[in-house]
């Protein structure tokens, strides 16, 4: 595990959040992720920013908290994001990783809509976060496997980017590739 | 013998464009073979054929590559030979840019883009490499805006090593939009041929994924 004291500091913090019921701060503690997980490439901190981007769309959907199992998928959260920074906090990262690993897996432990609703929210989670990947300058066939999605599911996504076009270095003249192109096929 | 190289990035767009079949048309018109490798297939055919969201898409390039359109590198080279190749190539390219604080190394192209280039190096032959990752193109193209490009995308101070990349500057990269435009000059797409039919292609493979910018294509369009 890379970036251990932001990782502690993030799952700290969305925590609190969460016991206080104070869950709109999670989108962007789930965005200071991103940067550290680009440049370490470390799934722990992909993990990480996949696993608190979830809860922010989950925590902040109120009638998810009507629907029946919310009450067990809540406690699971509350337990476990805390059983993990304590184990961080000791040191014990492979304690810290099964914490992380049964927030995921309470999903299964609740039955109905909300247990699909969730799940459908951590694989999207996964994309829109490999898709901040690819923005901060991973390949997509890079971002796809760090984050276990398909090529296909980013590359909608990455078709959105037009983000700071003007920035895009060009690394050779658009007449001069037509040529190149056109050259090989005569 | 030519040889035409396809990354995955190509293949995806094309394909969700509705376009995957004009590459039967180009190959027709074309001296020699188009290629993918096992790294590609992989993410063109058999993973999307366990998905079923794109499970049609990856029927449609599997048909492209039992009718011979798309060759497997292996007909002309063995798997083993190309991933030492691709190996030694992922090596070099991913150990070019480390960031100046922590040291680490940024890893800058992945298997697939790595194997192209492994193939085009192995093949002895006149080729080029169809690929719309940016990135890929920069390392090879211009190696000199690589650093000040992936320090803005990654907003750390990097170092290159540009010797580590001087080998990479023989290869020839044009991505979809071009083939796209070469099917279009040459009459090849199932379309009536009108002016409006080539930017609705190069702004399809631009949403589809294609690293191309408006002003290229606005650019490309002048060009007809």
């Amino acid at each position: 595990m890379k970036e251990v004291d932001n990782i502690l500091r993030i799952l700290k913090s969305a925590s609190q959040m969460i016991e206080s019921d104070k869950t709109l701060g999670l989108k962007d503690l789930s965005d200071q992720t991103i940067h550290s997980a680009t440049i370490s490439q470390d799934p722990d901190n992909i993990i990480v920013a996949v696993l608190v981007y979830a809860l922010s769309k989950s925590f902040n959907r109120d009638y998810y908290r009507k629907m029946e199992g919310w009450k067990t998928f809540e406690e699971s959260v509350k337990k476990n994001l805390k059983s993990a920074y304590f184990a961080l906090e000791s040191n014990d990262v492979d304690r810290c990783r099964v914490g992380l690993g049964k927030i995921r897996n309470s999903i299964n432990k609740i039955n109905g809509n909300l247990s699909n609703y969730i799940r459908s929210i951590f694989e999207r989670a996964k994309i829109n976060k490999a898709f901040r990947m690819y923005e901060h300058g991973l390949s997509s066939e890079q971002t796809a496997e760090l984050l276990g999605i398909s090529l296909w599911d980013l590359a909608t996504y990455i078709g959105q980017d037009s983000s700071a076009e003007s920035r895009h270095p060009i690394s050779m003249p658009i007449k001069k590739r037509i040529k190149l192109a056109e050259d090989f096929f005569n | 013998m030519k040889h035409l190289i396809f990354d995955a990035g190509p293949i995806i767009s094309l394909s969700m464009c509705g376009m995957i079949n004009v590459l039967e048309r180009l190959s027709e018109n074309f001296d020699g073979e188009f290629i993918i490798t096992p790294q590609v297939k992989r993410e063109v055919v058999d993973r999307p054929m366990k998905i079923k969201k794109f499970e049609l898409e990856a029927f449609g390039v599997k048909n492209l590559i039992d009718k011979g359109v798309l060759k497997l590198s292996s007909e002309f080279i063995s798997d083993g030979k190309l991933s030492s190749e691709t190996k030694r190539i992922l090596k070099i390219s991913n150990s070019a840019i480390r960031s100046k604080s922590s040291g680490e190394k940024i890893k800058m192209i992945h298997e697939g883009e790595a194997s192209c280039i492994a193939f085009s190096n192995l093949c002895k032959c006149d080729n080029m490499i169809v690929v719309d990752e940016r990135t890929t193109r920069l390392m090879s193209e211009a190696p000199e805006n690589l650093k000040e490009y992936m320090q803005g995308k990654l907003h750390t101070p990097l170092e290159i090593d540009m010797s580590l990349l001087k080998e990479f500057r023989k290869d020839r990269f044009i991505r979809s939009s071009e083939l796209l435009f070469i099917a279009y000059k040459k009459d090849l797409l199932p379309m009536k041929k009108e002016k409006q039919l080539l930017d609705a292609l190069l702004y399809g493979v631009k949403f589809k994924g294609t690293a191309i910018t408006v002003e290229e294509i606005e650019e490309m369009k002048r060009m007809i």
